[in-house]
């Protein structure tokens, strides 16, 4: 498959997993943690759930998985392509945790910052394996392996 | 103003965008806008690239009656529901972290430990083994496949609509959500809220609870029920009538003992369980009276509960026995010392663990005649399972240990197996139960059990079996790092509630004195480490599946040199020659 292609399939998988694990995450807190609020203030909807969420799925599915096809080589974590796509969420969920986090402090603020560092690098490694996948990219043919071989 | 602050004032997305649109911009431009052409050579191919007459994809996975496949799918569900029971624990956690009721409600609070029972103990211990029993007894005793392929899957099946309706409230809230969030209100769908009357579901409270989530978290432990049972005859028949020839009782292997056991117990325990369920939903909704205070009374509820729920500690505990005994020395380089006392302690303790579920009701105001038989059983039952233990430490004795994961964490569930166990003999005295019954003691004793040498065996079958799932090596130093920090997460997490316990605290309340603020305190600590660990292990498997090293010797463990290279990696030593043969 061609390579924007490939990228927005695996921004839409890696969304799909992501919104799913984000709305369990806010049931179970009972939504203590009002997830899709912080999705709306990252978005810079705050107050606007329904179009902030759009803009963040729209930016999940586009954005993110074109830059990360026109950055991949630059992304350290190579050659899998999946571990690129996770360190790339990383530098995202920062700016997501900084911008989002209203004003949760404590323990809240513990869950939710590690629960949603999680939900990122779901998504940033579906996204990049879902693209090396399609684009069939990277290490081929895995080393064999070798049991008297204790260095590892 | 600082850094961050300004920060919250601009939309993060518009930041992200913008700065990843620009170096985009920047690194196609020094790419010459060219796109790479595709390569054509299939990536990243699992290990095992076998040519097969199954369909592929997800049809694959509907429709399989092979008991590999189904082995693969209970494996995959119960690690599924054990990461959702984790989220839980780790929620309470953050709760107890501090003295007060300030990070979730109460009524969360009672909702979160209720959960996390019932997940842990019936979708994540029991799939988890049964899978295994499921993709490894039939190679073990030479079958084909199970007795009755269709009741295999139907076995399994009906484990994912048994989940949902056990947590049901959840799931219809998200599908609330899902639907608000595009302007559609549909109350029913917020009605059901989680469970609050915790995994022992004690009559008078699950009887007046009016939440109607309760009567499907009901129907939910009824169906799993059904489901365990049918697995269980499977096995059972499987292994009575589906042996090779050269397969007999002397030499049938541990692990096919253990669950050959533990299948027994399921049979007579869990129809005990579904009765008393159905008692319960009848009380609930038609006006009986079984556990009612002028009918049966709440401690008809007890027997009835615990009937079921002692002999159910064994049936968790035993398979992750068996897995011990079968791992434990191939790292040890010899044979599994005493061998025939093991499968007679496991048949000891089939049989035992029906004559002490009243243990757990020391305090309720029983006839004392009745209360020291039943103490005295349960002291009788620590017997086969010190026999064990001695017969673990022989086996390593004088052998030529590897410190390989898996063994890692054999050895670590044998340690925290030890303190589990003694505290558990404490309990079974009745005086120390009166004093500490309903304290975190008792969280503390069981979860050296089941976090302990529980999800150890899990975690050890795991990494010994992996290169045969996969046809693929795991990472072995981070295998090993998972193993110690999982060692010391356990015992840091639950040590403190054994102190805890000392001290007198209940369980099950969001708020405690403020003295127990430290101690609780080093406990979500340890349990933040056994987190990270799990966390490694998922990295660890998911990673190697997909790019670890492949597998062309099926001795992969150098098992051959001490004459214990076992009827799985025979089996797997033929897959793998057929495998040569396709990739040519
Ligand atoms: C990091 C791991 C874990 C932590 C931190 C943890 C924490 C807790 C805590 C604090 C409670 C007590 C709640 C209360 O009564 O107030 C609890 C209850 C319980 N846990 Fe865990 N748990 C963990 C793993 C497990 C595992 C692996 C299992 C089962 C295999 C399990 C089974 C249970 C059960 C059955 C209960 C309810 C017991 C009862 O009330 O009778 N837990 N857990
Ligand atoms: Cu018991």
């Amino acid at each position: 498959m061609n390579r924007p292609l490939s990228a927005v399939a695996g921004g839409v998988t890696g969304i799909a997993v992501m919104t799913l694990l984000l709305l369990f995450l806010e049931v179970e807190t009972r939504s203590n943690l009002a997830i899709f609020e912080a999705v709306a203030r990252f978005a810079g909807m705050p107050g606007n759930v329904t179009l902030g969420f759009l803009l963040f799925l729209l930016a999940g599915v586009f954005a993110w998985p074109l830059a990360f096809m026109a950055l991949e080589q630059y992304i350290p974590g190579g050659p899998d392509p999946a571990t690129r796509g996770m360190v790339l969420a990383v530098a995202l969920w920062v700016v997501f945790v900084l911008t989002g986090r209203g004003d949760l402090s404590g323990g809240l603020l513990a869950i939710y910052v590690i629960f949603t560092l999680l939900a990122h690098l779901c998504y940033g490694f579906l996204l990049g394996a879902v693209y090396g996948r399609l684009t069939s990219e990277s290490p081929v043919e895995a080393d064999r392996y070798d049991p008297t071989d204790v260095s590892q | 103003m600082d850094v961050i602050s300004v920060l919250t004032e601009i939309p993060g997305l518009l930041v992200a965008t913008w700065v990843l649109l620009g170096l985009a911009i920047y690194a196609g431009y020094r790419q010459n806008w060219q796109l790479r052409s595709v390569a054509a050579d299939g990536g990243y191919l699992s290990g095992l690239g076998f040519e097969s007459e199954k369909p592929t994809g997800l049809f694959r996975w509907l429709t399989t009656v092979d008991h590999k496949d189904i082995g693969v799918l209970y494996v995959v569900f119960a690690t599924g529901a054990a990461l959702w029971g984790a989220t839980d624990a780790m929620m309470i956690r953050t709760e107890l972290f501090t003295a007060g009721t300030d990070v979730w409600s109460a009524e969360t609070y009672n909702a979160l430990f209720t959960t996390h029972g019932l997940t842990m103990l019936f979708f994540f211990v029991t799939p988890a083994f049964t899978g295994l029993a499921n993709y490894f007894i039939p190679i073990l005793v030479g079958a084909d496949d199970m007795s009755f392929p269709r009741i295999n899957a139907i076995a399994f099946w009906l484990l994912p609509p048994a989940f949902f309706l056990v947590r049901g409230g959840l799931i219809t809230e998200v599908m609330g959500k899902m639907l608000a969030s595009v302007g559609v209100h549909w109350e029913l769908l917020f009605s059901l809220r989680p469970p609050t009357i915790g995994w022992t579901l004690y009559a008078p409270r699950s009887i007046i609870v009016t939440n109607p989530q309760v009567d499907l978290v009901l129907l939910g432990l009824h169906l799993s029920g059904l489901a365990t049972i049918m697995a269980s005859i499977n096995i059972i028949v499987t292994i009575f009538t589906e042996r090779d020839e050269g397969v007999t009782w002397a030499n049938l292997d541990i692990f096919s003992w253990t669950l050959l056991t533990t299948s027994g117990i399921v049979l007579f325990a869990f129809p005990v369980l579904g009765s008393a369920l159905l008692m319960l939903i009848a009380d609930r909704n038609f006006g009986t009276t079984f556990f009612a205070v002028d009918g049966g009374g709440p401690i008809l509820w007890q027997h009835l509960f615990w009937f079921f729920g002692h002999p159910e500690v064994y049936i968790l505990v035993l398979p992750a026995f068996g897995l011990v005994s079968l791992i434990l020395p191939k790292f040890a380089g010899r044979k599994l010392f005493g061998f025939k006392f093991i499968v007679y302690s496991t048949l000891a303790i089939g049989v035992l663990s029906f004559g002490v579920w009243a243990h757990h009701m020391f305090s309720t105001g029983m006839d004392p005649r009745l209360r020291a038989s039943f103490m005295a059983v349960s002291l009788a039952i620590a017997i086969p399972s010190a026999v064990k233990t001695f017969n673990w430490m022989a086996t390593l004795w004088g052998g030529n240990v590897r410190w390989a994961t898996p063994q890692i964490f054999c050895v670590g569930g044998i340690m925290t197996f030890i303190v589990g166990g003694v505290t558990g003999v404490f309990l079974a005295s009745i005086p120390v139960d009166l004093v500490l019954h309903d304290t975190y003691y008792v969280v503390g004793h069981f979860h050296f059990i089941v976090m302990g040498v529980i999800t150890f065996a899990a975690f050890a079958a795991s990494y010994y079996w992996f290169p045969l799932l996969t046809g693929r090596m795991f990472n072995r130093r981070l295998g090993r790092i998972h193993g110690y920090l999982s060692i010391v997460g356990v015992f840091v997490a639950f040590m403190p509630m054994i102190l805890i316990g000392y001290g007198g605290l209940p369980r099950r309340s969001a708020s405690y004195p403020g003295v127990f603020e430290a101690l609780q305190q080093v406990s979500t600590f340890g349990a933040v480490i056994i987190g990270i660990g799990a966390l490694i292990w998922l990295t660890n498997l998911v990673q190697s599946y997909r790019l670890g090293p492949i597998v062309t010797d099926a001795d992969v463990w150098n098992l051959r040199e001490s004459g214990q290279f076992s009827r799985e990696w025979q089996w797997f030593e033929t897959q793998l020659e057929e495998r040569t043969k396709f990739r040519r």
